[in-house]
């Protein structure tokens, strides 16, 4: 289960290793969860206007390797402060649950 | 295209990005279905067969409710990336207006400069304008308001001051007023001793009920009230609140105690609020009239007229219905008192237009004149815009060829309009802060309010309209320009096509001929008001006011209670101060002309009949020597001598404009004359001994009025002015003069020492402060031309450059090739006189009233003004001809 806020910092995170296309970033986070986080194609849709509304990410029609259209998302120096950001909060709230959900 | 191949932002500043909201709510559903098939391909990869990857990847997308999601999600996307997009823009075309700005610092800041002198002018001005025209009066309900004044044809009265005793039948008898109160039209002086030094305060007399009338309120104790009007009353004051401050450290305590003016104890009833001011007077202490019930009845109650009248208006009651009320009583009044009445007419006028009218024309010139300033300005700013927008064509043309809009490129000259118009505005606003404070300094004496010129929230939305306006006026010429080109002519390299230097060439001719047009019209304002100062400068005042000291002095009636007090001190005084060191000579006289208004009168010649209309003179009381001092010339008769005592023959002067006018065929000396219109039994009869020159009493501009000067000695007064007449410079001797009236009476306060240069100078003050300040706009508007002419001709001159060179070339010597710019500046320089001097003709129309023996159409000014513009002109346009025909033919012609 994907929890809640922590799609965007994903996307992100997705998108810090260079331009990828919206099943592109499904597939990493998938995989990388071992099928934990989920991903619904309109949720992520939703959440990449998001960022790209905020200047997080650019947004350009282009091809894939098999000759197909897709939309690629790109980072933005906004957006790469933003990830940076996100990350440390997201981990000191990480932390913090693991110590209270872990206490006797 | 791979991606990242261009770079992110770029395709939307190419409009290539989806705009409307429905093709991005497709745009988003594209996606949906591509991300769909990316799937079912991945699926397929994995080993699934089509069908099922189809069907899984459709039990999760087949819900139209997620497809609506999605669309809309991306049309809100494209709607809020919309309105980022503009404030983007707006900050790139912000920062690119800037930046082209610091590239070219010479231009920024010639043009920040001039907007700035022009809107700091104008913000000055308009603060002025504002405090004086704008703003109401601080009085409760100032529009019920009004001045009553009198008028008599008999005296060329026009809006005069009323005697108190129409005034209180005005007050009684018309039933329109729901109250009158009056002041004295001249203020005077009062003594305050018993508090260390003596001190001279400023007093206003005025009428027990006057704040009332006006409906102000004490800031502390109570206020005067209708019975402090009358000499029964206890003697009471109102103090200003500055003198309370001051004067007193805003002590509460002094309610209610009393203050020794003039010898007299007088209680301190209350303070005046801080913000009171009442244009024209500047007081310490506000004091009541205090006239005697008995008197009232006497004629001389009637008779005297120097009382200003201020009355409010009942409520609801309209002027003309006011006014007429008014009349009826005043054409009573004409009938119940024949003597002093007869021809009396009266009038009211709105309290504010009558304190303001004078102040108002000068004003409005002057708001006039930097309004031609600024757009002067405006049109040099513009022509230096424009400039750097032909030469930079190519870079427009690159622009609109790699898919910039029209409508960006508009916009960003008008940002950079904008940004030079609000740091001229801002710089502007500074200078014009500054300008108040100059203005108020410079001010003549009484002409605006001194507190009231700031920079209220009015001047500063009137300096961001002046701004704005400003921007849009030097801006249009050139964002046309920007905006008209035509991208593929430029690249094509026909940038100098026949077609678009002859469109450059028009803007700027058009921008020349309105320069000059408007610097004309407004060194024509100027020059007809320098022409009427030199003029007014050079009239004869009929005395000799250099090297002469005037000080006035007020002895306080307690302690010179006998005509004999006051005549010993002031022969004393005067022997003493001829005494002096060089000191040439010393009189006194009850009055300067020039100076504060005389008292006049009515008056009659013995032997004839009472006058048909009256005839009105102003008197005046001299010690012997006055003429001496004062080099008035003697011609006939004799002057007086000591021996003219209070027990000898009443004896008189005529000035030559009394001779004139009422002995024209006669031989005056011997005559005698009286105060009295219609003389009686009791009336008192001089005798006249001698006829002086006629002396300007009331400005250099108003020709001598007639006027009888009685010996001191037989008619002695409290308050007279010492005059002396030095060897060297007058002001040198004020410390010794100060000595000796220390020693003559310790307790005395001087209330004013004056060189008689300086009162003739302050009698032409608000002339000279008009006329300094348009020379000013004048000089500053002419500058700004030159400038302007310079630019347009350079332009023009670099434009003509290679037919230049090919006629040189051809044989032409270089000062024929000059001479096709110069006779081309010269010809525009023309039609902007002609147009200029038609403006500065409907101009002149209006300040005629400010002119004094100029006329509107001076011929001096309307040749010597375009004269100089036309040779300044083609100076102007004389350098850029000469430099161009210098430049090197080969270079020219391969650069083009």
């Amino acid at each position: 289960m994907l929890l809640k806020g922590t799609l965007d910092a994903l996307v992100l995170k997705a998108l810090s290793f260079g331009p990828r296309h919206g099943f592109e970033i499904t597939r990493w986070i998938e995989a990388g969860s071992q099928g934990e986080f989920p991903i619904e194609p309109a949720a992520l849709l939703q959440a990449l206007h998001r960022l790209e509304e905020r200047r997080c990410v650019t947004a350009a029609w282009g091809t894939t390797e098999n000759n197909r259209k897709a939309r690629y998302y790109t980072l933005t120096p906004a957006g790469r402060a933003h990830l940076r950001s996100e990350t440390a909060s997201l981990k000191s709230s990480v932390a913090a649950l693991t110590a209270l959900l872990g206490a006797r | 295209m791979k991606p990242g191949e261009i770079r992110p932002g770029v395709e939307r500043d190419f409009e290539l990005a989806v705009h409307r909201p429905e093709a991005a709510g497709a745009d988003g559903l594209d996606e949906l279905t591509a991300m769909a098939e990316e799937e079912i391909r991945f699926l397929v990869s994995q080993g699934r067969t089509p069908d099922a990857a189809r069907a899984q990847v459709a039990a999760r997308l087949g819900n139209p409710a997620t497809a609506a999601a999605v669309m809309r999600s991306a049309q809100r996307r494209e709607s809020r990336l919309k309105v980022h997009d503009w404030l983007d823009d707006l900050r790139h075309d912000a920062g690119y207006a800037f930046r082209t700005l610091v590239r070219s610092p010479a231009l920024a800041a010639t043009a920040i400069l001039t907007l700035a002198l022009a809107i700091g002018a104008n913000t000055a001005i308009f603060s002025a304008v504002s405090a004086v025209m704008l703003r109401p009066l601080p009085f409760a309900e100032p529009s019920r308001l009004v001045m009553l004044w009198e008028e008599n044809p008999d005296f060329h009265w026009v809006r005069e001051d009323a005697a108190p005793a129409n005034m209180f039948d005005w007050r009684e008898q018309s039933g329109v007023f729901s109250g009158v109160a009056g002041y004295l039209s001249f203020s005077g002086t009062s003594t305050l001793t018993g508090r260390g030094e003596p001190r001279m305060l400023r007093a206003q007399t005025i009428t027990g009920n006057f704040f009332e009338v006006l409906g102000v309120r004490p800031a502390a104790g109570t206020a005067l009230t209708e019975a402090d009007t009358w000499s029964d009353a206890p003697r009471r004051l109102m103090l200003s609140w500055r003198a309370w401050q001051n004067l007193f450290g805003g002590d509460r305590a002094l309610i209610g105690q009393a203050l020794e003016l003039n010898g007299r104890a007088v209680a301190v009833a209350g303070v005046l609020p801080r913000g009171f001011e009442f244009p024209g007077i500047d007081a310490d202490v506000w004091m009541p009239v205090r006239w005697d019930k008995e008197a009232a009845s006497q004629v001389w109650f009637r008779r005297a007229h120097f009382v200003k009248v201020v009355g409010r208006l009942k409520p609801g009651l309209r002027f003309e219905a006011a006014n007429a009320g008014l009349q009826t009583v005043v054409n009573r009044l004409k009938q119940q008192y024949p003597v002093t009445n007869v021809h009396m007419g009266a009038g009211m006028t709105p309290l504010h237009e009558f304190l303001v009218g004078k102040t108002r024309l000068p004003l409005l010139v002057m708001l006039g004149g930097v309004g031609l300033l600024l757009l002067i300005a405006c049109a040099n700013v513009a022509n230096l815009l424009l400039v750097r927008a032909a030469g930079r064509e190519r870079e427009t043309a690159v622009r609109l060829a790699l898919g910039a809009g029209r409508g960006r490129l508009f916009r960003q000259a008008l940002a950079e309009n904008a940004v030079l118009a609000l740091v001229g505005g801002a710089a502007g606003v500074g200078l014009g802060a500054w300008g108040t404070r100059v203005l108020s300094a410079l001010q003549p004496a009484g002409m605006l309010p001194v507190s009231g010129i700031r920079l209220s929230s009015a001047v500063l939305l009137y300096a961001l309209g002046v701004t704005l306006l400003a921007a849009v006026i030097f801006g249009v010429a050139p964002t046309l320009w920007t905006a008209r080109r035509v991208a593929a002519d430029v690249l094509r390299d026909e940038g100098r096509t026949a077609s678009a230097t002859l469109r450059a060439r028009r803007w700027g001719e058009a921008l020349l001929v309105s320069q000059v047009a408007l610097a004309l019209a407004l060194m024509l304002g100027a020059g007809l008001l320098v022409r009427s100062y030199l003029l007014l400068q050079r009239v004869e005042p009929g005395f000799d006011p250099r090297n002469v000291l005037a000080v006035e002095l007020n002895l306080p009636g307690i302690r010179y209670d006998s005509t004999r007090k006051v005549l010993a001190f002031y022969e004393a005084l005067e022997r003493e101060a001829r005494a002096l060191p060089g000191v040439e000579t010393a009189a006194v006289a009850s009055g300067v002309p020039l100076g504060p208004p005389m008292w006049s009168s009515e008056f009659s010649i013995a032997g004839r009949p009472p006058m048909e209309r009256g005839g009105e003179v102003l008197h005046r009381e001299i010690s012997a020597g006055y003429q001496r001092v004062m080099r008035v010339p003697l011609l006939r008769g004799r002057l007086f001598s000591d021996a003219d005592e209070a027990d000898g023959v009443r004896v008189v002067l005529i000035n030559q404009a009394l001779a004139d006018r009422y002995f024209r065929n006669e031989d005056p000396i011997g005559r005698r004359i009286s105060f009295d219109r219609v003389p009686d039994s009791t009336s008192y009869w001089r005798t006249i001994v001698g006829v002086v020159g006629s002396e300007r009493q009331r400005g250099l501009a108003e020709p001598p009025r007639p006027e009888f000067i009685a010996p001191f000695g037989q008619d002695s007064r409290s308050g007279m002015t010492l005059l002396l007449r030095s060897a060297g410079d007058p002001a040198a001797l004020a410390p010794a003069l100060r000595a000796i009236i220390a020693r003559l009476d310790p307790l005395l306060a001087i209330s004013s020492i004056r060189t008689m240069e300086s009162v003739r100078a302050d009698s032409l003050a608000r002339d000279r402060f008009l006329t300094v300040l348009m020379l000013c706009f004048a000089g500053v508007g002419l500058l700004l031309g030159v400038v302007g002419v310079y630019g347009v001709m350079a332009q023009l001159a670099t434009r003509r450059m290679r037919e230049m060179g090919i006629r040189i070339a051809l044989g032409a010597k270089a000062t024929q090739v000059q001479w096709l710019v110069v006779r081309h500046g010269a010809l525009l320089t023309v039609i902007g006189i002609v147009t200029g001097a038609t403006l500065a003709l409907v101009g002149a129309r209006v300040i005629r009233t400010l002119l004094y023996q100029v006329a509107p159409l001076d011929p001096v000014t309307f040749v010597a003004v375009p004269l100089l513009v036309l040779i300044t002109a083609v100076l102007a346009s004389w350098v850029p001809a000469l430099r161009a025909s210098r430049s090197d033919i080969t270079m020219v012609l391969r650069a083009e």
